[in-house]
């Protein structure tokens, strides 16, 4: 089916996001106004005006009533989904590169930039009060320089502890009360671009320049499979249905400032489908004209959607012959 | 060998045993050094200082008066004056005998050896008077010829050395081909056996070479390139067959028959006077056959081969010198006088040389076809307005086609010649025909590419200007002037490879056209496939004609360095990317024995043999899916495992989920019923314009 294309950034997307539910999809880009859209017919409801940088990470309570958004700007803001107005601003030190909420949404783990002779850091702020959260964070771990930058961050699935993607290639496990590192995943060999769990939040997909996609088993951090391609990685995710239509999609393509000296048709910016358990490549898809930067299975796994460097969004609903196709075993 | 042991109490007196005991770094008492200091360091052994260093600039003039005391000063002056023009004497040395008279011989002192060289080589034999000759020798000399023995003793034979079966690779039972692939930007090297359905590794090792490898004409060697010189590797396991020290190496090249090697470096050094640039070797032996030095900067190969090894040539200023095997001397103890000559080739199976002579103001260019070891003119032809001549040679020696690059108006500015106006000519010689007569074919457009089928009579070219670029088959026949088969218009090409056993032909734009491919049949001139592998920068045809190989290559192109592997019809087999492949080679076969006779026969029993293969891949193909399948049975089987493990896992955490988001079932999108609320969404189902009337 023909894809929506939902234009309403002036800049390269960053980070899309559907809600628990799949009825919203949230989308940041590197222009400093996050937008909201009705996911089923790509109607824009609204954005969230109130940074003044680049909007690198976003995250949707599980019951979609707080937005919470990471800039460049040095601040992190939440949000009231419904009217749009800023509940929160949690002023940084340096950009905020990885917000995410907890399990339950009473807390959000950030990571910060190494900037301007401060560390990257790991925090962990109480947002039960939403319209009165305390700045001070409850948890407050120094990155750098023990470790590499941290880039995003995602919860464990019962609040006890988080995972952090590093710009060297690793993930760190940190215990969420002592802020100590649990377990090191030390697989990929270049920067983590993107992380999401599966719809279960047992197993950890991490996107990485080094071309490859790879799955973890969370609890454990034992890598269990790895997806290839020949581009940067920029993102990657697993399919809800993991259990019928084992797949994953990964989204990437050729750096934007490499393609201008080359031909744009080695960019390869095709959304890439890959079983889950055997690792081959079997669908693309293609439209983007710049690499994808962030992708996302829309929650009822008959969908995806993908956020490029072009600026545009693209929403799309699974033919039948995606459901039809099998491999042989 | 300098190293000794050194007795081991001599530093433990008086330390105590306070410190730590230093590890012991001596080798022990029957230690045997397996590396010779030659091979450890050579090149240094090389620089050390030599007894003569020092007298190497000393003769000892023979044949002088003997004087006594009194005329002695005006002996000197006299030997002074004859000797002071090659250089100034630093020392002189006159013995007496018990009377006081000069014994008739000295010694003289120059400032250094090329001095003194050029002494002895001026005036030795010099005629000082009736009854005195000066008999002039270095030094250094007496030393070299009072050290050769008298009698004649043979030379101990070398022990035999057991290289095993260097023609394994062509006992494959299935005849699959090797290729030989550098990769990771040239630190890896290796080779693979180009096998159904996967191609299988056969070696891989770090640091193989340090630039490229080169396969012998006839596959038996793998050469590799090393700043010391060249390493040849072959047999079953690729082991170390034979080196050739040559510093700084960097070009190489084989004699068809793979007997000498010969390599070229641009590293000289100074201290020696012996020829280095270019070395031709014994392959087997690994010995420096003779040494030669090259102009700056040579055309690579300098030295061309007969077909059967038994003569090489170079061109040099007015002559072509041809120097015969395995003496390695001059043929006839003469070069080829010829004056103008631009360039030469020889037969690829006769022994004739083909060579092409310059205008010269009134008289024309010339090409010549010359019998070796005859030096019999058996051909010639003359051109007029000529600006350039290439030969090629048709592989089997049948023909040899001259293009010729003529030109419609000269113009002189100063010391050069500007041609415009210019066209092409083909001169095609019949080689197999009584007086070998030559057949013209002029083309108006410029020549991009040109190419003999390596069997049989066709050829190809690709000319014009791009991108309106035309490929074009000629057939040449016996008697009769060439004639058009089949005309190409428009094709984005610019280069044509023909497959090693004639017949179908591959058109390929390679690098900036972005890799168009195109497979043509020229029985019918059938395009068999037209494709594309995007930015190929190499076409390879493997050497039995069945798969061509095209590769991006990492020297050409940073990104998607790979190689493709296609059947001879154009049909993919094979995408393998390679992290930086740089280069991808066949390894050659030799010539096949087999009679003509006997391909007619198995051309005509084809279909027989061909269900036999059919039935063999088959097999393969299905072991091969049989494996996969396999293989995910496991994974599918681990997986599900994994998954139960898991699901288990997550109910078990149900109730601490129910208590994290305040008792709300949200595992599912459809477990928690109060989540849905009726909502109306608006859809555009279509746009309608209608016009009203008024």
């Amino acid at each position: 089916m023909k894809p929506l294309m939902l234009q309403g950034h002036e800049r390269s997307i960053t980070k899309i996001l559907f809600n628990r539910e799949g009825d919203l999809l949230f989308s940041a880009s590197k222009d400093p106004k996050p937008n909201v859209w009705y996911s089923i017919n790509g109607e824009r409801l609204g954005t969230y005006d109130g940074h003044s940088g680049a909007v690198w990470s976003i995250d949707i309570k599980w019951d979609s009533s707080l937005f919470i958004t990471g800039s460049a700007d040095q601040t992190m803001r939440i949000w009231d989904v419904e009217t749009g107005s800023s509940l929160a601003n949690l002023e940084m030190k340096t950009s905020v590169r990885g917000v995410n909420f907890s399990y339950s949404g009473t807390m959000i783990a950030y990571t910060t930039d190494k900037m301007m002779g401060h560390n990257s850091e790991l925090s962990i702020v109480d947002v039960r009060e939403p319209n009165n959260v305390d700045a001070t964070p409850i948890m407050k771990t120094q990155v750098t320089p023990s470790n590499a930058k941290a880039l995003s961050v995602l919860w464990g699935p019962l609040d006890e502890y988080v995972v952090t993607g590093h710009e060297d290639g690793c993930i760190i496990k940190w215990d969420m009360r002592t802020g100590k590192k649990m377990e090191v995943g030390q697989e990929h060999t270049k920067q983590i671009k993107d992380m999401q769990l599966s719809h279960d939040g047992m197993m950890l997909i991490t996107a990485s320049k080094d071309s490859t996609a790879r799955l973890w088993d969370l609890a454990t951090l034992e890598p269990l499979k790895v997806y290839k391609t020949d581009r940067p990685v920029n993102s990657a995710a697993v399919s809800p249905l993991v259990d019928t239509y084992p797949h994953v999609v990964l989204g990437g393509g050729q750096e934007a400032m490499d393609v201008t000296t080359t031909s744009s048709r080695i960019g390869k910016f095709d959304a890439r489908f890959f079983h889950l358990v055997f690792e081959d490549e079997f669908a693309r898809v293609k439209g983007h004209f710049g690499p994808i930067n962030s992708i996302s299975f829309h929650p009822n796994g008959r969908g995806y959607a993908s956020g490029g460097e072009d600026g545009y969004v693209r929403v799309h609903v699974f033919d039948d012959a995606y459901y039809q196709f099998k491999f042989d075993f | 060998m300098a190293k000794k042991n050194k007795p081991k109490t001599l530093d433990n007196e008086d330390d105590g045993g306070a410190e730590e005991e230093e590890p012991d770094f001596s080798d022990p008492e029957d230690f045997v050094e397996e590396i010779t200091e030659e091979e450890l360091l050579g090149d240094l052994l090389r620089q050390k200082p030599k007894e003569t260093d020092g007298v190497e600039s000393v003769i000892i003039v023979d044949g002088v008066p003997s004087v006594g005391a009194e005329r002695l000063e005006k002996l000197k002056n006299v030997v002074r004056k004859i000797f002071k023009e090659y250089g100034t004497l630093l020392n002189e040395f006159y013995p007496m005998n018990e009377e006081g008279k000069t014994k008739g011989y000295i010694f003289l002192e120059f400032k250094d050896r090329a001095a003194a060289e050029e002494a002895v080589r001026q005036r030795n034999n010099y005629k000082l008077d009736k009854q005195h000759t000066f008999l002039c020798n270095l030094f250094t000399d007496f030393d070299k010829y009072e050290n050769i023995p008298d009698e004649f003793v043979a030379p101990t034979p070398q022990p035999y050395k057991d290289l095993g079966n260097m023609s394994f690779y062509l006992l494959d039972e299935n005849c699959f081909d090797q290729f030989s692939i550098i990769c990771d930007g040239g630190t890896t090297t290796a080779i693979y056996l180009n096998s159904v359905p996967e191609a299988v590794e056969i070696a891989k090792r770090e640091r193989w070479t340090e630039t490229y490898v080169r396969w012998s004409p006839r596959g038996t060697y793998l050469a590799t390139f090393h700043g010391k010189g060249i390493a040849l590797w072959g047999g079953e396991e690729f082991h170390q067959v034979q080196k050739y020290s040559h510093l700084g190496v960097q070009f190489i090249d084989f004699s068809p028959c793979e007997k000498y090697i010969v390599t070229f470096s641009q590293h000289v050094d100074q201290r020696s006077e012996e020829p280095q640039s270019i070395i031709i070797w014994d392959v087997r032996s690994g010995q420096k056959k003779r040494a030669f030095n090259a102009e700056k900067p040579p055309v690579w190969p300098v030295f061309k081969w007969s077909n059967d090894d038994k003569y090489f040539a170079r061109i040099g200023e007015d002559m072509l010198s041809v120097y015969e095997t395995p003496s390695f001397g001059l043929l006839d103890k003469k070069s080829i006088k010829v004056m103008g000559i631009k360039d030469f080739s020889w037969s690829p199976t006769d022994n004739i040389l083909a060579y092409w002579i310059a205008e010269d103001k009134d008289v024309p260019a010339k090409v010549s076809l010359v019998s070796i070891p005859s030096r019999e003119e058996i051909r010639t032809k003359n051109l007029f307005n000529v600006a350039d001549c290439k030969m090629h040679w048709q592989k089997c020696g049948d023909y040899l086609c001259v293009k010729v690059a003529r030109y419609a108006k000269a113009k002189r500015e100063k010391n050069e010649v500007k041609y415009s106006g210019i066209y092409y000519n083909f001169e095609i010689f019949h080689m197999r025909e009584k007086g070998i007569p030559v057949d013209s074919l002029e083309i108006k457009e410029s020549i991009q590419a040109f190419a003999w089928e390596p069997v049989n009579n066709k050829f190809g070219i690709i000319s014009g200007e791009p991108p309106s670029v035309n490929v074009t088959f000629f057939q040449v026949n016996k008697g009769q002037a060439p004639s058009e088969l089949k005309k190409l218009e428009k094709r984005p090409c610019n280069n044509l490879f023909w497959s090693p056993q004639g017949q179908f032909v591959v058109l390929a734009g390679l690098r900036n056209m972005s890799g168009a491919l195109e497979f043509i049949d020229t029985k019918d001139f059938q395009v068999m496939m037209s494709t594309e592998h995007f930015m190929a920068t190499d076409i390879e045809w493997d050497p039995t004609g069945r798969y061509v190989a095209s590769c991006v290559s990492w020297w050409g192109h940073k990104v998607d360095n790979a190689y493709w592997l296609w059947s001879f019809q154009g049909k993919i087999l094979k995408r393998q990317n390679v992290e930086k492949l740089c280069q991808l080679l066949w390894r050659p076969r030799p010539p096949a024995l087999i009679t003509s006779q006997d391909i007619k026969d198995i051309k005509k029993n084809m279909k027989k043999y061909a269900a036999n293969f059919e039935v063999q891949d088959k097999m393969r193909y299905s072991k091969a899916s049989r494996e996969i399948i396999e293989k995910r049975q496991k994974q599918m089987s681990t997986f599900t495992e994994y998954r139960k493990k898991m699901n288990d896992m997550f109910e078990e955490d149900k109730e601490n989920r129910l208590r994290l988001r305040d008792g709300q079932d949200t595992d599912t999108l459809t477990s928690n019923e109060n989540d849905f609320e009726e909502e109306t969404v608006e859809f555009l189902v279509k746009k309608d314009t209608v016009i009203v009337d008024e």
